[in-house]
């Protein structure tokens, strides 16, 4: 009897430990909460940037709908040939400016409903606080576009204001820690891994040497936020090879310095 | 002694447990005069103590209000086709239920005693406008109780005649009384999930109707859901019941009984995991409609994996079922007819747990990016979307349900004039719903996945008419056929008992699963956008923390109702078929294979 209740208890025992086994060597995600912000009135641009990118990219939720172009529009690429978000954000509604239009469409979504997607956004003001909302307006106008969120607008929402930067920007893990410097960015993105630049680098994708000769800002802009969108000739074998993710781990301050680098990085 | 001191002062604690649950508005009372938003537990943590106190809890109620819906059938059963055996497997089923009850009503004292010094705010919250369900609540748990024993104990008292009828009454009310006490349950939790529109974090909870906090948007689909994942768990844990005392079995006769017993049980569990999904799809789409966000994050945001372990774990559940029946085909004379297409029906179930199992999106290094072409593999990419996996999954619902048409017909000669037309009927509906899901599978793939969400429904309706019709068609043609030899109940190999374990671990892991997706699609709300989680807890942890609390949750469990069973095993022994010539006849009636009379 002792051999029969060892075998169910063997078989019991290693069924729970494949399961278990199975969940852990699947890629771990956890959901943190959002963390919360709390801004001075001479809050800078940068600041407020690099807290609404990470609630953008994190727990606020914003990428999965805004990021895959099929729930909702794309926010960080072009969406319609009419630039990313900072850069169409002015035009989307006569008489409103792109902050005012921003702020209204994350906290009453249903108000101006993009053309071809459902109205199926939540209000934000239902789960974001109006530090993180605002941050998040911040991030968007910094897509592309002038930063003119200001503390000012955050310390006039009621029960708003504080006394320091939010914890979420300055931990913020942004490449080269958050360095400006394009060569420190292009070198902690590993991203001369794949492209030769100066005679360093890999031959894997195109050479950066004389980029900005052949391309222009908003085309480099494109291929490191949305590296799928084109394929350059003769390297149509290793298309889709660049992760998708350097945008999200540069600032937007970061993301412009290597864009201006590049686009001046004419060779000869 | 510090460890024992805790153990008993967890006892006291538990024993106290359902006077806490008759004396809401004191505890509720003991919440609001607290001076803190949480407590903390040790070693565990707050989080991960409520975690393992509610889900034991669910895994108990689980049985105990399943147990009973197939028991009064089984009585029923018994009742109308006058074979005792069926009378008393029902009995046995309920005797398991007697000391379950009190764990259950143990585990639920913990759940509150936890709640209510862990989260008191959150508890005063809830009590605030629940009271008056949870006084319900409680006197349904009594009256609960009491029908139970009545029913229980009564049943040799009310054997015959109208006294009979009287009894299966009980056993109906005893359903009746369950399945409110788990509508009133659901409806707090449910409120969690889907509080109605009209609550916002600053509404006061004394202004909150309880009608419309109770019937919000997915109370009734978790109900549903919840009812039929019942019966699924109740059958698998007497099937995993059964299967013990079939291998400790002495005799021929408690051999014979435990396996048609185990039999029974399979056949619950894997009958009613058919259904499931279809309960499973309404609160999906519920989910979606009440809050886009939320299903977004169960089925693609960072919940997203626990779908391919769950997959892998229903494809577990499939092919151990399947493999019960087809080795039991072994001891049904005339099945040996069926084995030549056991092997084509593996295929197809096994390359159907690969297709459901396959990730959309891969994790993957540049290396191995660059070896893919991209974030998607170029051909398991395309096995990863929703039109492929839905069709595997239909196809092995189908697959499985011919398993059980091929037990069932195994040992009978139909009889009727139209028996050969009806087969050819049969198998052309069955082929016909295959071809129906394999065009939308296919057709999915050319069109917008909004036209391709819908393309599930149509999967689903001719999946669930052909089981339907050929079912039917089935009882009509078997009505007076000829046995072909009777079912040798015992003569089954040991190695089919362990798929019953498997069966039954794996339905309460899936359990512990689809408790951790469905709470944790909140993520850091106790009521989603309405009262924040502000504890150190908040953080919903990722797959593989959450398998190690449900792994503690299933042991925990299963270790406990092996300790009831046994000790329900001291206390009486079941009585069996009492003579040897029938281990050999089968039981009459609905559940068996076997031709009726």
């Amino acid at each position: 009897m002792w051999q029969t209740n060892l075998k169910v208890l063997s078989v019991v025992l290693v069924t729970v430990a494949l399961y278990t086994g199975v969940a852990n060597w699947i890629p771990q995600v956890e959901s943190a909460p959002p963390e919360e912000l709390s801004f001075t009135g001479d809050v800078s641009a940068e600041e407020l940037v690099a807290a609404g990118e990470e609630l953008f990219l994190g727990a606020g939720g914003c990428a999965a709908c805004h990021g895959s172009g099929t729930r909702a529009p794309n926010l960080r690429t072009s969406e319609d040939d009419l630039g990313t978000i900072g850069e169409r954000c002015d035009d989307r509604v006569s008489g409103e400016d792109c902050k005012t239009y921003l702020h209204e469409s994350l906290v009453n979504p249903t108000a101006y409903v993009v053309e071809g997607y459902g109205a199926i956004m939540p209000d934000a003001s239902r789960t974001l606080s109006p530090a993180q909302i605002w941050s998040l307006v911040a991030y968007l106008q910094s897509l592309g576009g002038e930063v003119t969120v200001t503390g000012a607008d955050i310390q006039a929402e009621p029960g708003a204001g504080g006394a320091e930067a939010g914890e979420a920007a300055a931990a913020s893990p942004l490449i080269a820690g958050g360095s400006t410097d394009p060569m420190e960015i292009l070198e902690a993105g590993t991203c001369l891994a794949c492209h030769a630049l100066d005679g360093q680098g890999g031959p894997i994708g195109p050479p950066l040497d004389g980029i900005g000769a052949r391309r222009d800002a908003a085309h480099i802009r494109r291929s490191i936020l949305d590296p799928s969108a084109d394929t350059t000739e003769g390297y149509e074998n290793v298309a889709g090879t660049m992760p998708p993710n350097f945008g999200q781990q540069m600032s937007a301050a970061q993301l412009e310095a290597v864009v201006r680098f590049l686009a001046e990085e004419e060779g000869g | 002694m510090r460890m024992l001191t805790r153990i008993a002062a967890g006892l006291a604690l538990s024993a106290l447990g359902l006077l806490a649950l008759a004396e809401p508005g004191a505890a509720q009372e003991a919440a609001a005069s607290a001076s803190r938003d949480y407590g903390e537990f040790p070693y565990v943590g707050a989080r991960v103590a409520v975690w393992v106190a509610a889900q034991v809890h669910l895994m108990f109620a689980a049985f105990v209000l399943g147990v009973p819906m197939f028991a009064v059938v089984v009585e029923a059963v018994g009742i109308f086709t006058d074979d005792e055996r069926y009378d008393r497997l029902a009995k046995e089923f309920t005797r398991l239920l007697l000391i379950a009850y009190s764990a259950t009503a143990m585990w639920g004292a913990v759940l509150v005693f936890f709640l209510t010094t862990l989260y008191p705010t959150f508890w005063t919250h809830l009590s605030e406008i629940f009271e008056v369900s949870m006084w319900i609540y409680v006197g349904l748990f009594f009256v609960e109780s009491f029908t139970l024993y009545l029913y229980y104990y009564g049943w040799d008292r009310w054997k015959a005649g109208r006294a009979k009828w009287g009894h299966w009454g009980l056993g109906l009310l005893l359903n009746v009384w369950g399945t409110a006490v788990m509508f009133i349950a659901d409806s707090w939790l449910s409120y969690m999930m889907s509080p109605p529109a009209s609550v916002t974090p600053t509404t006061p909870a004394s202004e909150i109707d309880l009608f419309v906090a109770l019937t919000n948007a997915t109370w009734m689909p978790i109900n549903i859901h919840r009812l039929i994942a019942n019966v699924v768990f109740g059958g698998a844990v007497v099937g995993g019941y059964a299967a013990y005392r079939f291998l400790a079995a002495k005799t021929e006769e408690e051999r014979a009984h435990y396996d048609w017993m185990g039999y029974v049980g399979n056949f619950i569990a894997i009958g009613a995991l058919i259904i499931l999904p279809f309960a499973g799809y309404w609160l999906g789409r519920e989910i979606y409609e009440f809050n886009q966000q939320m299903g977004i994050t169960m089925m693609g945001g960072f919940m997203s994996w626990l779908w391919i372990v769950q997959a892998f774990l229903i494809g577990v559940l499939f092919l151990a079922g399947n493999y019960y029946l087809w080795t039991g085909m072994d001891r049904i004379p005339g099945a040996e007819r069926f084995r030549p297409y056991i092997k084509w029906m593996l295929l197809v179930l096994v390359l159907g747990v690969i297709v459901w199992a396959t990730p959309r999106t891969m994790i993957a290094d540049r290396a191995e990016l660059a070896a893919m072409g991209g974030t998607h593999h170029p051909f398991l990419g395309v096995l990863g979307v929703m039109s492929a996996k839905n069709t595997a999954v239909n196809l092995m619902i189908l697959t499985t349900f011919l398993s059980f048409m091929m037990y069932r017909r195994a040992n009978k000669r139909p009889t009727v004039a139209w028996a050969r037309t009806g087969t050819i009927v049969q198998g052309a509906l069955l082929g016909i719903a295959a071809l129906v899901v394999l065009f939308y599978g296919v057709y999915g793939y050319f069109v917008e996945a909004i036209v391709r969400i819908g393309f599930s429904v149509y999967q689903v309706i001719a999946v669930l008419a052909a089981l339907v019709v050929v079912l039917a068609l089935d009882i009509a043609m078997m009505r007076g056929a000829e046995s072909r030899g009777a079912i040798q109940w015992g003569r089954m190999p040991e190695r089919s008992q362990y798929a019953l374990f498997i069966l039954v671990v794996t339905f309460t892991w899936l359990m512990g699963l689809m408790g951790f997706a469905r709470s944790g699609i909140r993520q850091h709300w106790h009521i989603f956008e309405v009262m924040r989680d502000t504890s150190a807890h908040a953080a919903t942890p990722a797959l593989g923390e959450a398998a190690q609390v449900i792994t503690a949750c299933v042991l925990i469990f299963l270790g406990l109702i092996a300790f009831i069973f046994w000790l329900g095993g001291l206390v009486e022994k079941p009585a069996l078929v009492p003579e040897k010539a029938e281990t050999s006849r089968p039981p009459s009636g609905a559940l068996s294979p076997e031709p009726g009379g």
